[in-house]
């Protein structure tokens, strides 16, 4: 093969390469669908609440790959806050799958984080009333049950580390006002009617 | 590649011309190798990363889901095919052309892109991240700076890409400004940093090896042409020694067959050690063996003659001592025991000190050397002796021929006055005494001429049994009745052709001799003999050929001689009987006359003890011949022929005429052959011519030959006392002369006068009864 040939190639190889991580880095950097969340407590959760604590709830499948970025950084993030809070897990329950379908590595890791309260949601019902529907929703309520936060806490779908949603709610939490009210969120859809969450 | 080229530069700088240049070709064999190596690495380690994303995104985020509801996760997906499509083309460059720069190139922005997938399909954990930094510090293995270059520049674009458009992906806020880009790039750059200054100072070391090979290579090739060139020598030296040893071994041959055939030896005494080492012809010489090389110089001399021993050893020891020549004849002993003479020379050999180490020297067998010396001696002897037999034989001769005819008329003239005068006249006793001086005379001169060889031999064939059985009452007489005479005749003993008066002489003197060395008495044995000689045998310088002879020894009882009188035995007036006892010409006599008959007399003799002489004769195969014993000696026979006497000697002349005519014959005399022939031609008839031999003018002989050819029915009768040869080969005169030695008695003219003429007379009627025979057979003589 001539040098002209070999350099072609190469050429081709990069933008081919360049153009499947640019495929990638959009898929990765695309945030899932999301509902409207409620500005204020909705009244028919179930959740409990503390008075005098915000509240923080994530929402997550428990098989969705990238919610254990979530839960991580949940995890960080709480070790991270100086303010007291109430924090509720809940992984979605689809009617038609047994219990042990939720008994996932995930929901172990999530079981595992210090103050975090680890529940279903069966039928998603909870997910629905905050309009979650993707894998790694999280809201924060103030103590007086007003809407804080929402959105994800990863830097894009499956990523761990730095990222602007988590820097947020801790900021919340110790106290801090910001500006930043909401952030995209990357994981699985928790309904299945939302299609658009599909990755 | 800068780097490389700026310390490569750096690194040879101090080294130019083909060795730099060697160092640098050395390094790019070395830099191939090493990307060559490392591209294989990078094939193995893409491969390995592909199949790692794969596993990393099925155990990771194998699916991805909708409430209950799941499908493939996209990672998957990204992990097969785009982790495929990142890792194909690498490995493909690796394999197929590794080496290139494209091809690590090609490996470094894989790499970059295999650590960005990594890091996505770990879901950006920070952990993976080091992947790139690994992935740089493998790519460092390529000791390539711009293929880091190309690696971060993906690292870095895949920073500002992201950080452009999904800033929170990479920074973690939602928006950022262009500059943190650099942030991420900074600790790419500083691990690149660090990797260069790794590269470069790996470079040096590779260049470094590089100079370090090229030298080596450079002092292997000089060893090599070194070892080539020293080889070549080695191998030109090899032949140039061969050949100088060949020529050696040539020269050696040579020096060993020069000493073989001067049988000369070399031979070296290392006087510190005591041992002798020699040439193989010394060897041969000395008769050693092969084990006796380098023995003591005690063991050598072993082979010196023991008569000779103390000689060498004294030779030796002076040569030692005085540092001079060792020079040293001497006879070796060898083992089988021949005795071979030896001629020794040699140099001593001095240390710094001036101290004698050894001896070099030469041996030569001069044993035939010696002997031709030896027999040059004899021969030289026998000249002298033949000058001196020569010079007494000319004296001889000069005299005998006048003093003859002197002698001839005292004895002639003293015989006629004898038979002149009565038995008692007064002057009777004074003319016999004459006359018996004059017969000693002529013994006296008889001797001289026999010695020196000069007389005229009349040989006939003989039986020395009856010769020496014929002498035995006068030999009786003559040694005296204290000596026993004993004879040991063989009687089968052969014939031998030689004048019997002669070998009479010859007995006689023997007898004498023998007599006279028994003054007290003793036993004299004449024994006869018949002695075949099978080889040549040489005795007093004498030789006898191979044949049959007939032999007389004569042995006595006596005080026998010593070598020394032997060697003088037959010299002519040698004796060892005092003066007036004998002449010395006894001995010189008989080997003069056996010498004259082709025979040889020799002599063995032990002091005390006895001497025996040999005398040999040839022996012949034809009858005796007999002698007239019928004449009366002292009868004048007569006669009435004519008779021309030539001499030139008028007294003599006269007296021979006087006594012919006195017996009757007509005489005419001539003074010398002119005459004599002039009256031949005359057509006088002479019955007899008797001539002188030596005359001046004409000899005899030459008037013998005239005569036969004008007058051939004249006899002729010779007389002389000395011919010189002019009428007898060698002194032998031939069967058909007639020969009448001087000096004569004229009854022995008349008896030889009347014997001459009466011959042809005689075989006339010899024939004229052998026809009557009929039978042609010559009566048988005696035996």
């Amino acid at each position: 093969m001539k040098t002209l040939g070999r350099i072609t190639l190469c050429l081709l190889w990069l933008v081919a390469a360049g153009a499947g991580a640019w495929i990638l880095l959009n898929y990765e950097n695309t945030p899932s669908n999301e509902g409207e969340t409620p500005l204020d407590w909705p009244v028919g959760s179930h959740i409990t609440r503390q008075p005098g604590r915000a509240t923080l709830v994530m929402f997550a499948h428990p098989h969705c790959p990238c919610s254990s970025a979530s839960v991580e950084e949940l995890n960080r993030l709480l070790t991270r806050r100086e303010g007291p809070a109430t924090v509720h897990i809940l992984f979605i329950h689809p009617h038609d799958v047994p219990d042990s379908w939720t008994e996932t590595t995930l929901r172990k890791s999530a079981e595992a984080i210090p103050g975090a309260d680890v529940q279903l949601d069966p039928q998603g019902e909870e997910a629905r009333r905050f309009g979650a529907e993707s894998s790694g929703y999280v809201v924060l309520y103030s103590p007086e049950g007003r809407l804080l936060f929402s959105g994800g806490i990863t830097a894009a779908r499956g990523h761990a580390g730095d990222n602007a949603g988590e820097n947020v709610v801790v900021a919340l939490l110790n106290g801090q006002k910001t500006s930043l009210k909401h952030t995209p969120v990357f994981g699985c859809s928790l309904q299945e009617s939302c299609t658009n969450s599909t990755p | 590649m800068k780097i490389a080229t700026d310390t490569i530069t750096a690194e040879t700088s101090g080294k130019s011309g083909p060795l730099g240049a060697r160092a640098l070709e050395l390094f790019a064999e070395m830099q191939d190798a090493v990307s060559r190596h490392t591209d294989t690495i990078f094939a193995r380690l893409m491969v390995c990363q592909w199949v790692a994303a794969v596993a990393a995104a099925i155990w990771i985020s194998p699916r991805t889901w909708a409430g209950s509801h799941s499908h493939i996760h996209v990672h998957v997906f990204a992990a097969v095919f785009l982790g495929g499509l990142i890792t194909a083309l690498p490995v493909f460059m690796a394999m197929k052309y590794p080496g290139r720069v494209l091809t690590r190139h090609t490996v470094a922005v894989g790499q970059m892109l295999m650590s960005a997938l990594l890091i996505h399909l770990t879901g950006g954990r920070i952990e993976t991240h080091f992947h790139v930094f690994g992935s740089l510090a493998i790519l460092a293995f390529y000791r390539d700076w711009r293929v880091l270059i190309s690696a971060s520049t993906v690292v870095y674009i895949d920073h500002l890409v992201r950080g452009f458009f999904w800033p929170q992906s990479v920074y973690g806020v939602m928006t950022a400004p262009i500059w943190r880009s650099l942030e991420h790039a900074g600790w790419v750059v500083f691990e690149v940093t660090f990797l260069l200054i790794s590269i470069r100072k790996s470079l040096r070391e590779t260049l470094n090896v590089a100079v370090r090979q090229a030298e080596l290579e450079n002092i292997n090739e000089t060893i090599e042409r070194n070892v080539s060139e020293r080889t070549a020598e080695l191998t030109r030296e090899v032949s140039e020694r061969s050949q100088v040893e060949e020529g050696l071994k040539k020269s050696e041959a040579q020096l060993a067959k020069a000493q073989r055939i001067a049988r000369l030896g070399s031979w070296e005494w290392d006087v510190v050690q005591n041992k002798v080492t020699w040439s193989d012809e010394t060897r041969r010489l000395y008769g050693f063996s092969e084990k006796d090389h380098g023995a003591e110089m005690n063991r050598c001399l072993e082979r010196v003659h023991p008569e000779d021993r103390a000689q060498v050893q004294l030779a030796l020891t002076e040569a030692l001592r005085s540092g001079g020549p060792y020079i040293c004849d001497h006879r070796a002993l060898l083992p089988d025991g021949t005795i071979r003479t030896m001629h020794g020379l040699g140099e001593v050999v001095m240390d710094e000190r001036g101290q004698p180490v050894k001896i070099i020297g030469t041996t030569q067998d001069i044993t035939e050397a010696d002997r031709a010396e030896a027999a040059l001696r004899r021969s030289e002897e026998q000249l002298r002796q033949s000058q001196k037999m020569e010079a007494v034989g000319r004296l001889a001769g000069g005299v005998a021929h006048d003093f003859n005819n002197l002698l001839t008329v005292i004895s002639g003239y003293s015989s006629m006055s004898l038979r002149q005068m009565e038995k008692a006249h007064p002057l009777r006793k004074h003319t016999e005494e004459i006359q018996a001086a004059a017969q000693r005379a002529a013994s006296l001169t008889g001797q001289l001429l026999a010695f020196s060889r000069k007389q005229v031999l009349q040989p006939r064939v003989i039986d020395l049994n009856d010769s020496v059985s014929g002498m035995e009452k006068m030999l009786r007489r003559l040694i005296g009745e204290d000596v026993e005479l004993c004879t040991l005749f063989n009687p089968e003993l052969g014939n031998v052709k030689a004048d019997p008066g002669q070998f009479e002489q010859v007995i006689l003197n023997l007898a004498v001799n023998a007599r006279d060395a028994m003054p007290r008495g003793g036993k004299l044995t004449i024994q006869t003999a018949n002695v075949a000689l099978d080889q040549k045998t040489r005795f007093r310088n004498r030789d006898l050929d191979v044949g049959e002879y007939v032999m007389v020894a004569i042995t006595d009882t006596g005080v026998g001689m010593t070598e020394e009188v032997k060697s003088h035995l037959f010299e002519p007036f040698f004796t060892t009987k005092g003066v007036g006892r004998g002449t010395g010409l006894g001995l010189a006599t008989c080997y003069g006359i056996i010498c004259q008959s082709d025979g040889d007399i020799r002599v063995y003799s032990e002091l005390n003890c006895g001497t025996t002489f040999k005398v040999y004769l040839p022996r012949v195969d034809a009858p005796t011949t007999a002698a007239d014993t019928s004449i009366d000696p002292d009868a004048l026979p007569e006669g009435s022929e004519s008779i021309l006497i030539v001499e030139d000697e008028a007294a003599v002349r006269r007296l021979a005429a006087s006594v012919l005519r006195g017996a009757g014959y007509r005489v005419q005399e001539a003074r010398d052959a002119i005459e004599a022939f002039t009256l031949i031609e005359s057509k006088q008839p002479f019955d007899l011519v008797i001539t002188d031999v030596i005359m001046p003018k004409m000899s005899g002989k030459e008037l013998y030959d005239q005569i036969k050819v004008i007058a051939p029915r004249i006899n002729v009768l010779f007389m002389s006392g000395y011919t010189d040869d002019a009428l007898a080969h060698h002194g032998v005169l031939g069967p058909e002369l007639s020969f009448l030695e001087k000096p004569f008695s004229p009854a022995g003219l008349a008896r030889k006068v009347r014997e001459v003429i009466d011959r042809p007379k005689a075989r006339s009627r010899l024939m004229s009864k052998v026809a009557s025979n009929g039978n042609g057979v010559l009566p048988a003589s005696k035996h």
